[in-house]
């Protein structure tokens, strides 16, 4: 290999003898500049895009589906909702209050640029251990960072999951899911329409942030990476809600031909990926370009990743417009470009081209890798621990007390508190549920949207892992008695080029297109986030789902919890398989030989919203939730979490295996609380439905008391004080992070 | 007929609880919310004005230092000093502070966080045109959403507003280090009134006790005895 080519862009050599051979030439330097963004992880799916063919994005309700910034999926006779969900993992570990917060803002474009008007917003966020003073720092900072943007700009961050495992110490997850309202007949699309356009740039100017953003998340790190802070973006709100609202109103007005945000690889994709869906050219002046720095190069203008900026393609009658619309709402805007008829992508600075290359090459001819696969060998753990099924050797009040200490068992509200989760009062279901409910003020209904990202199950087994999480979703959304109508994900993985970390993703792929395809869930949008790896050590599997799922009635809703005393409390549901692989317990005890990880009862769940509904209309129900993380008894532990005193006593029947009962979170069960006098009418519902039921307690004020008989049919006894077990829930996250100085 | 008062609802290019006070507004009969643009200079036929929530300008500054010196504000204190109702809601109550409107400054939280949370809260002062339905001592839940909430001012003007009775509102339990538990403060003559709860949030409710619409519909009750009391003058 010779020194000239090495690419100054860290193109794999390969890769730009490619490039060469595409152009018959070498690239120059804004050339190459322009293929290391599109060629890159971020831009180009190159390793993924093969695996995502196997999800269907099809559906009766479906309106958009990838492609566009965003899916849209119709949820009411004139409405639809536009979502998706995208990491700013890499970002945020170098700059966590500027990572988080663009992460925030640059999903928000995704969806206002669709012409739908964010109302929610939701986070997956994964951590290291908060013992390391680091972590703390990166969490505490990536929370206010997240805050300080949905807070400002007013949309409602209403909920969320959080994890801490030592393997994401040096690779942090942060997910962000947005979604908007947008009427049918308003939708716009990143298609333009065969006409003439022009390239109207709106929004913030452009400075050197970010440049090469897209080229660092589509990389490991390694230690010598000290210091990336010139490629993390800054983020600005206040600018944000103002482009949001000139967007909105562009829209509104049919303005604009086809929209883009300018995200990941910021002026030179949103350009290149709109001209490329037309079959179109482009052609951008760089000396148009509205700058903050006026020494900035022109393949610095292309790569910048400055926040707050979309680019618009527009009839030229209709320029005008919308420059007075920018100018009135305070924001820079001028047009920078045009569509042209030749598929090329041509950068100019006045007069001087700096770059001419045809599209295609962009896009089309990008790479595109099967890598190799093989299956992770399991390498056995140290026989250090016991089964868990032994009898006796744990004691369940022990275990359960262990499970809320930890803050992956305990309250999120010291997250929570810091989001604004009601501006825009739509929130109807808020943080400390399992769901985030949004009202949409039209037809009485609601959206809910459950989030799943629990990786242990997919580190047992990532097919059936996979398959678990989407299963979870559906159960979430059944407690609410809501009907999954679409989902997004966000695929985090280590480094693709490994064999093992490959294998992982083509089976949680497959088991979440298998899940999915099995419930008829559409998958509208989606994002992958590979080289999430430090010094050779990728982090487990975490593919974090976001389901929506839509409620007729919004009158119906009934809340996770309750400050009822004296209410029956049953579970419906599947129950044939509660094995522990890849639940919480599991995580704690980390056994050398753990359970499979559960079998899903496709059946069941499918009959778990409808039986839901007819509860729910019957108005029987005071509180319902899913059985989530932590199993029965932390579930138990939130139902009743609506006053500080209200325990359970429960009595059991003869349990084969106790653990199993108290702790499993095989998905497709629901906790329900009601007046004892609606028991008949729920449990003879269930019977309809060929669902499992069975009462198993009621509430109780001050007391914690549950009664079974073991395996010998000898009587067992759990006793507790509900007030001590709130404290330990509530103090387990706020205890760590308020204890600094 | 039932006389339609017109109430502003003043928007700085940051407010976000603009749309939620509208619509809050709206729920009640005889109010008919409007919007006032932030370079706004007259206050044409407007019966009171409301400074709803947000980041009026980004707040990246002091919280409300900027929009208290746009040319919308030289009409509210004009609006405020003819004794007409004002009301400044979270954001709002920070700009009214900031611009001199009401006294004290809001700081930001002991905790140093954003906090989103129910707070119980106790109506002290009932005669202002906000809180004309209430009895002193009234118990309420409203939710804040604030970082800069934390009310202040120094001891001898403390002294002064206790006095006169011009604390609006309490907190049961302190969340954000403010003096006294303060959450809502009126002015000396008692027509214009600060608070950092969200009263537009709890206009209408699923599950809770709708607390927020009193204030409003207080409002509404003021302005028919004010209209009932300008017209028997007439007569």
């Amino acid at each position: 290999m010779t020194a000239d080519t090495v690419s100054r862009f860290k193109i794999p050599a390969h890769e730009m003898e490619r490039i060469r051979s595409l152009l018959g030439r070498d690239p120059n330097l804004t050339e190459e500049a322009v293929f290391s963004a599109l060629w890159s992880e971020h831009c180009s799916y190159k390793s993924s895009r093969i695996h995502l063919r196997k999800f269907s994005s099809k559906g009766p309700r479906v309106l958009m589906g990838p492609g566009e910034n965003a899916g849209v999926v119709r949820v009411t006779s004139r409405t639809g909702i536009a979502f998706k969900m995208e990491s700013h993992n890499h970002p945020s570990y170098i700059e966590p209050f500027q990572g988080a917060a663009t992460g925030v803002g640059g999903i928000l474009r995704d969806i206002f640029a669709m012409g739908a008007r964010p109302v929610a917003l939701t986070n997956s966020l994964v951590f290291g251990s908060l013992r390391q003073p680091r972590q703390l720092t990166l969490f505490r900072r990536v929370v206010a960072g997240i805050a300080a943007y949905g807070n400002s700009i007013g949309v409602p961050t209403m909920g969320g999951e959080v994890w801490f495992d030592e393997r994401y110490a040096k690779n942090i997850l942060v997910n962000a899911f947005a979604l908007g309202l947008v009427a049918e007949d308003g939708i716009m699309s990143a298609i333009p329409p065969p006409k003439p356009l022009l390239a109207v740039y709106l929004g913030n100017k452009t400075g050197r942030d970010g440049v090469s953003g897209a080229a660092m998340a589509s990389r490991s790190f390694t230690d010598g990476d000290t210091d990336l802070r010139p490629q993390v973006q800054v983020a600005d709100p206040f600018v944000g809600k103002k482009v949001m609202e000139a967007t909105l109103t562009i829209i509104r007005h049919g303005l604009a031909g086809a929209i883009q945000d300018m995200g990941a690889a910021g002026l030179t994709s949103s350009s290149v990926e709109m001209a490329a869906k037309a079959g179109l050219g482009i052609e951008i002046d760089v000396d148009k370009v509205p700058l903050r720095d006026f020494s900035m190069e022109p393949w610095e203008i292309l790569l910048s990743e400055s926040q707050e900026r979309m680019l618009l393609l527009v009839e030229e009658p209709r320029v005008e417009r919308i420059l007075n619309i920018a100018s009135e709402s305070q924001v820079s805007a001028a047009v920078v470009g045009r569509i042209i008829s030749d598929p090329i992508f041509r950068v100019r600075k006045g007069e001087t081209v700096f770059a001419e290359v045809p599209v295609p090459y962009l896009t089309d001819h990008a790479p595109l890798y099967d890598r190799p696969a093989r299956a992770r060998v399991h390498a056995p753990s140290p026989s250090a621990h016991h089964s868990p099924s032994e009898a006796g050797r744990h004691s369940i009040v022990e275990l359960f007390h262990r499970l809320l200490d930890h803050p992956n068992g305990g309250s999120a509200e010291w997250i929570s508190r810091q989001f604004d989760f009601e501006v825009g009062t739509r929130t109807l279901l808020s943080p400390g549920h399992d769901v985030a409910v949004v009202d949409l003020r039209e037809e009485e209904h609601a959206v809910a949207i459950s989030m799943a990202g629990f990786s242990h199950p997919l580190t047992r087994d990532p097919g059936r892992g996979a398959m678990l999480l989407v299963a979870k979703c559906v159960t979430d959304l059944a407690a609410v008695g809501a009907w999954p109508v679409g989902l997004t994900d966000c695929l985090n993985f280590g480094n693709p080029e490994r064999p093992e970390t490959m294998s992982d993703f083509v089976l949680a792929v497959s088991g979440i297109a298998d899940a999915t395809k099995r419930l008829g869930i559409p998958v509208v949008s989606g994002n992958v986030s590979f080289y999430n790896e430090t010094d050779g050590i990728s982090i487990p599997p975490t593919p974090i789902l976001a389901t929506c799922g839509l409620l007729s009635d919004r009158r119906r809703l009934v809340p996770g919890r309750t400050f009822r005393a004296g209410l029956s409390l049953a579970l419906a549901g599947a129950s044939h398989d509660l094995s522990l692989g890849g639940s919480y317990l599991d995580w704690i005890l980390d056994e050398p030989e753990p359970d499979p990880v559960p079998q899903v009862d496709w059946e069941t769940l499918a009959r778990l919203q409808p039986f839901m509904n007819v509860v729910l209309a019957g108005r029987t129900l005071c509180a319902s939730r899913a059985i989530g993380r932590g199993g029965l008894l932390r579930s138990l532990l939130q139902i009743v979490s609506g006053g500080t005193t209200l325990g359970v006593a429960l009595s059991l029947p003869r349990l084969d295996n106790p653990l199993q009962t108290f702790f499993s979170e095989a998905p497709g069960r629901i906790l329900l609380a009601f007046e004892p006098e609606h028991a008949r009418f729920i449990e003879q519902s269930a019977l309809e439905f060929g669902i499992p039921f069975r009462t198993i307690g009621i509430t109780v004020p001050h007391l914690w008391n549950i009664r079974y008989q073991d395996r010998d049919g000898r009587s067992k006894e759990l006793s507790d004080s509900p007030e001590q077990l709130k404290r330990r829930y509530s103090a387990s996250l706020a205890g760590q992070m308020e204890e600094l100085p | 007929m039932t006389p339609r008062h017109h109430v502003g609802i003043i928007r700085f290019p940051g407010t976000n609880c603009d749309l939620d006070t509208w619509e809050a507004i709206s729920l009640v009969p005889g109010l008919v919310p409007v919007w006032v643009s932030h370079k706004e200079k007259s206050a044409g036929d407007l019966a009171a004005i409301i400074l709803p929530g947000g980041f009026s300008y980004g707040d990246y500054f002091r919280t409300g230092a900027i929009a208290a010196r746009s040319p919308v504000m030289d009409l509210v204190g004009d609006f405020a000093q003819k004794g007409h109702p004002v009301l400044g809601i979270c954001n709002g109550f920070q700009i009214l502070a900031e611009a001199g409107i009401l006294p004290g400054t809001l700081l930001p939280n002991s905790k140093r966080t954003f906090l989103c949370q129910e707070e119980s809260l106790v109506i002290e002062n009932c005669r202002t045109p906000f809180t004309t339905l209430f009895d002193p001592g009234t118990p309420v839940t409203l939710p804040i959403a604030h970082q800069e909430g934390r009310f202040f001012i120094d001891p001898d003007r403390l002294q002064d507003i206790e006095k006169k009775g011009q604390v609006l509102l309490r907190y049961l339990s302190n969340p954000n280090g403010s003096l006294r538990e303060i959450a809502g403060l009126t002015n000396v003559t008692g027509n214009v009134v600060g608070l950092m709860p969200h009263p537009e949030r709890r206009a209408s409710s699923l599950f809770g006790r709708p607390d927020g619409l009193l204030f409003f519909q207080s409002l509404a009750l003021y302005l028919e005895r004010q209209s009932l009391r300008t017209l028997s003058e007439a007569h």
